[in-house]
C-alpha cells in the first residue's frame, strides 16, 4: 500500500495506469516488493522476480524500492495522525511496515464516534496524501491489523468482544506470523483463523514457535501488546481544529494560549505544573511542525508559556513558510511536576501602618555600608525564585540552552580546572572558599606567550612583552608553584603537564597581570617559557 | 494636578522650588529604588541623592589600557548590591577571547559570590541588547550588567527606561575608543593605579582611578579608590583626600598601618 506510493521525485514520472512495481534485491535477482492495481491486474505477484514479471507484463515500469524512505514517510504519516490521539505507533517490519496503530480509547468520542473518526480518517488520508486506506477498530491490535487487512470492507468498526467471532473466517495469514509457519499451518489443513481457534493449545505449543500461540493471544486479547508510540505521549494534551486555516505567528500564538488556558485547569487540579510542552502545528497540507519549549521550574503561567512559545516561533523557519496554513494545533504537556507548595503571604509590608512606624526608623539608621535591601521584596519570596526562572526559560529559549551559564567551583589546584560553567539549572550553587592566593579577575582562554626579561633564570620577570606592548614591572609577587595533576597522567603517551610559577605582577602604570613560567628551570625545561595567563582587577 | 493646585504652588517661588524637587526624582524614577552610596563622602556629593541612582544605567568606561580594572569596578560595586538575590552578567562570546573571561575565583577574592551569577552569552550585539532588556524587565534580580561595543543613543534611553521601570541598577562595559551621546545616569572612567602594598611588600587591595566624567543631576570628579573586599568598602587613597575632608581616608591609612 504504502511503499507504492514512495515519492522519487528524481526519476521521471510514473504512469499511474499501467502496472509500476518497486522491486527489493534479494537472492537470484530483484523481486517484487510492492504493486500497483494496474500491475495485479497483469497477474504479477508479490516476490515473483523481477524477469519473470517483465515477461508477462510485457510494458512494465520498475523502480528499486528504499525501505528507509519508506520508514521516514510511514513515521511523518504517525506524526500527522496524532491530531487524532496522542498515541501513534508505526508498524515495524514484523507488522509489515505499511500502516500504523493508533489508540483511540477515549479519543474516539471527541469525532463523534468510532464510524465518524474511520470517515474522518479515510476522507482526508485520500484529500492529503492520495491514500486510498483500509482502516479498521477493534479491541486489540492484532484484531484490528487483522481485519484491515484482510476483511471485505475498507472501514469496519468492530464491537469489543467480538474478535474470535470476526477473526474465525479469516486466512491464517491474519494472525501476523512468519510466512514459513503459515505455509506450515496450510499444509496441515488449517486455512483459517477459525480452524485453530477450536484445537487444544498444547500441540501447537509443541510443534510450532512460541509466536503462534502468541499471536493468537494477541488478537484475542489474552495477551497485553504494548504500541511502541511514534512520539512519547504526553502527560496532558489539547488539540483543536480550525475551521479555516491559520498562517500568522499571533493567530498561532493566541490560540496557544487558549489552549494553555483549557491545560492550566487540569494541571491545577492535579497540583502539578509543566517542565516541558510541546506545540504540534498541524499543516493543511500534511506535514506536522512540534516546538518544544523547556522550563526551569513547573509552571502553569500562561502569559509566560506564551512568550517562550512567541521566542521559538520567531525562530522557527516554518512560520515564514506557512503555506496554505495551520488546520489544527495541538498542545501537550510532555513532563509535569508537581508544584512545591507555597504560602501565601499576608503582605504585611504594604499596610500603610506598618510602612509608617519603618518609615520613621529608617530615618533614625545610619547610612548602610553595604546597598542591601534596597531592592523591595524579602530575600525568601517565592515569587523572585520563580521570576527568577521565568527569565532563564526567556533567556534560553532565545539565547539557546548552553548559553546560560552559572559558576560551578571544583576542588583543584589547576587554575583552569577549578571551574565549571554548566548550563544553569535553577539552584544556585553552594557557598564558594575564598582563595588562599591571588587569583585574576579575567582569565585568557588560553595562556598566551609572553617575552620576558628577568635577572635570573627562576626569579621574577622585570619586563615582559605581550600582543606586542612592552611592560616595565615594578612589582612582583610569587611564586606560587602549580604542580601538574599526576592523577591526570594515565593516558599514557601524553608528556605530563609541566610544573607552573605563577607571579602577580604589576607594571609602572598599575596593571596586574598574572604571568608563569613553564617547567621547573634546569629539570623540565632549559630554556624559560613564559605566559600570561590573567588579569587583575 | 489639578489646575488649582498648580496656581497655589505657582503662588510661591520658594514652594515651587520645593515642589520641583519633590517631583525631580519620581520624573527621573529615582524613587523606584534606593540610591546606593558609595560611603565615601567625597565621591557620594557628587551624585544625585547621594549615591549612585538605583534604577538606572551607569557607563563604566576602561582607560589606561586595562578592561580589568572597569571589570573590578564593576564587580565591586555589583557586591555590595543586595546579597540575596541573582545577578545577570551578559557578555558577547566573541570578545572573550581578547578581553578574557570572567574567572569565578578572582570575582570571590572582590568579595562577589560567583554562585549568584547567571552568565548569558551573546552571539551579537542586538542579542546582547535583548538580554540585557529581557534581564531588566524580569524584575527578578539584584542587577543586570553587561559588556556592548556600540550602544546608539535610542538604544541606551530604551535600555535607561528598562532599568526605570524596573528598579533595578544596569551596569554597562563600554570600549573606550567607540562612546556616543547616551541616556546613561553616569559614566565612569576606570584606571589602573598602583596597588595598596602591605609592610611586607605585598598587593593588599585593589586601587582604582575613578574619573566621573558625566552624571545627571550631580557634578563630575575625579578620585584615586581603595577597594576592600572583605568589608565590601570603598575609601579614598591617602595621599588624594582632600586635607579637609580627612574622615574616611584617615580612618583607612590607620587600618593599613594596624
Amino acid at each position: 500500500m504504502l511503499a507504492a506510493q514512495a515519492k522519487h521525485p528524481s526519476s521521471e514520472p510514473v504512469d499511474p495506469h499501467a502496472p509500476f512495481v518497486l522491486t527489493l534485491t534479494a537472492s537470484g535477482g530483484p523481486r517484487l516488493a510492492a504493486l500497483n492495481a494496474a500491475a495485479e491486474a497483469a497477474g504479477l505477484t508479490l516476490g515473483q522476480p523481477l524477469a519473470d514479471a517483465r515477461a508477462k507484463a510485457g510494458f512494465l515500469q520498475a523502480r528499486e524500492s528504499n525501505p528507509a524512505a519508506d520508514a521516514a514517510a510511514l513515521r511523518r504519516l504517525a506524526l500527522w495522525a496524532t491530531r487524532y490521539t496522542p498515541t501513534a505507533s508505526p508498524w515495524h517490519a514484523d507488522n509489515g511496515a505499511d500502516g500504523f496503530f493508533l489508540d483511540i480509547e477515549g479519543a474516539a468520542h471527541l469525532f463523534g464516534g468510532e464510524e465518524k473518526l474511520l470517515a474522518d480518517l479515510a476522507a482526508r488520508l485520500h484529500e492529503n496524501f492520495g491514500l486510498p486506506a483500509r482502516l479498521a477498530v477493534a479491541g486489540t491490535s492484532g484484531a484490528a491489523w487483522a481485519l484491515s487487512r484482510f476483511h471485505a470492507e475498507p472501514c469496519i468498526a468492530l464491537a469489543s468482544g467480538g474478535e474470535a467471532a470476526a477473526l474465525s473466517p479469516l486466512p491464517v495469514e491474519a494472525l501476523r506470523l512468519p510466512p514459513d509457519t503459515c505455509a506450515t499451518l496450510r499444509r496441515l489443513g488449517f486455512k483459517t483463523v477459525g480452524a485453530l481457534l477450536d484445537k487444544p493449545r498444547a500441540p501447537f505449543a509443541a510443534r510450532f514457535p512460541a509466536e503462534l500461540l502468541r499471536r493468537v493471544d494477541q488478537a484475542l486479547g489474552r495477551l497485553d501488546e504494548p504500541l511502541v508510540p511514534v512520539v512519547p505521549p504526553p502527560v496532558y494534551h489539547v488539540l483543536r481544529y480550525l475551521l479555516e486555516p491559520i498562517i500568522t505567528q499571533q493567530a498561532v500564538l493566541a490560540l496557544a494560549r487558549r489552549l494553555m488556558n483549557t491545560l492550566v485547569h487540569v494541571l491545577a487540579r492535579d497540583d502539578v505544573g509543566a517542565r516541558a510542552l510541546r506545540l504540534s502545528l498541524y499543516h493543511v497540507d500534511g506535514a506536522v511542525e512540534t516546538v518544544d519549549v523547556g522550563l526551569t521550574l513547573p509552571t502553569r503561567d500562561v502569559a509566560h508559556v506564551a512568550r517562550l512559545l512567541d521566542l521559538k516561533l520567531e525562530t522557527l523557519a516554518a512560520m515564514q513558510e506557512a503555506g496554505f496554513g495551520f488546520e489544527a494545533i495541538g498542545l501537550a504537556v510532555t513532563r509535569a511536576e508537581p508544584v512545591p507548595a507555597r504560602q501565601l503571604k499576608l503582605d504585611v509590608g504594604r499596610h500603610p501602618e506598618v510602612r509608617a512606624q519603618r518609615a520613621s526608623k529608617e530615618d533614625g539608621r545610619s547610612v548602610l555600608s553595604s546597598f542591601e535591601g534596597h531592592l523591595r521584596w524579602s530575600p525568601q519570596d517565592d515569587d523572585n525564585v520563580e521570576r527568577c526562572a521565568a527569565l532563564i526559560d526567556t533567556l534560553r529559549g532565545r539565547l539557546g540552552p548552553h548559553s546560560v551559564r552559572q559558576f560551578v567551583p571544583v576542588a583543584s589546584h589547576n587554575p583552569e580546572r577549578a571551574e565549571i560553567l554548566p548550563p544553569i539549572n535553577g539552584e544556585m550553587s553552594a557557598s564558594w572558599p575564598e582563595p588562599e592566593q591571588p587569583r585574576p579577575l579575567l582569565i585568557l582562554p588560553r595562556a598566551e606567550r609572553a617575552e620576558v626579561t628577568a635577572l635570573v633564570p627562576d626569579g621574577p620577570p622585570r619586563r615582559f612583552c605581550w600582543r606586542g606592548v612592552t611592560y616595565d614591572v615594578t612589582g612582583a609577587e610569587g611564586p606560587e608553584r602549580i604542580g601538574a595533576e599526576w592523577w591526570r597522567r594515565n593516558d599514557g603517551h601524553r608528556t605530563p603537564e609541566p610544573t607552573r610559577d605563577y607571579y602577580l605582577v604589576e607594571d609602572s602604570g598599575g596593571r596586574r597581570f598574572w604571568l608563569f613560567r613553564e617547567g621547573l628551570y634546569g629539570r623540565e625545561t632549559a630554556p624559560a617559557r613564559w605566559f600570561v595567563h590573567g588579569l587583575f582587577a | 494636578m489639578s489646575p488649582s493646585r498648580t496656581v497655589s504652588v505657582l503662588r510661591n517661588r520658594a514652594a515651587m522650588a520645593e515642589e520641583l524637587r519633590r517631583l525631580l526624582p519620581k520624573l527621573e524614577g529615582l524613587h523606584k529604588a534606593r540610591p546606593l552610596p558609595f560611603g565615601v563622602a567625597d565621591i557620594d556629593r557628587c551624585l544625585p541623592q547621594g549615591g549612585l541612582p538605583g534604577a538606572a544605567l551607569h557607563e563604566i568606561v576602561p582607560e589606561g589600557g586595562s578592561a580589568s580594572a572597569a571589570f573590578g569596578f564593576m564587580v565591586a560595586l555589583l557586591a555590595r548590591m543586595a546579597r540575596s538575590h541573582p545577578i545577570v552578567l551578559v557578555l558577547p562570546n566573541y570578545r572573550l577571547r581578547h578581553y578574557g573571561r570572567p574567572y569565578s575565583h578572582g570575582i570571590r577574592a572582590l568579595g562577589l559570590d560567583p554562585g549568584r551569577l547567571i552568565l548569558a552569552g551573546t552571539s551579537h550585539r542586538k542579542q546582547t541588547l535583548w538580554a540585557l532588556e529581557e534581564a531588566l524587565r524580569a524584575r527578578a534580580v539584584a542587577a543586570v550588567a553587561g559588556a556592548v561595543d556600540t550602544l546608539d543613543l535610542k538604544s541606551s534611553q530604551r535600555l535607561q527606561l528598562a532599568a526605570t521601570d524596573a528598579g533595578v541598577p544596569l551596569l554597562l562595559l563600554r570600549p573606550a575608543d567607540i562612546l556616543e551621546a547616551s541616556a546613561a545616569a553616569t559614566r565612569w572612567r576606570v584606571a589602573p593605579a598602583p596597588a595598596v602594598r602591605d609592610r611586607f611588600g605585598l598587593i593588599a587591595q585593589a586601587r582604582w582611578r575613578l574619573m566621573l566624567e558625566r552624571c545627571r543631576n550631580g557634578r563630575a570628579g575625579e578620585w584615586i579608590v581603595e577597594y576592600d573586599h572583605v568589608t565590601h568598602r570603598f575609601s579614598l587613597a591617602a595621599a588624594l583626600a582632600d586635607p579637609a575632608h580627612a574622615g574616611g581616608a584617615g580612618e583607612t591609612s590607620f587600618q593599613r598601618a594596624g
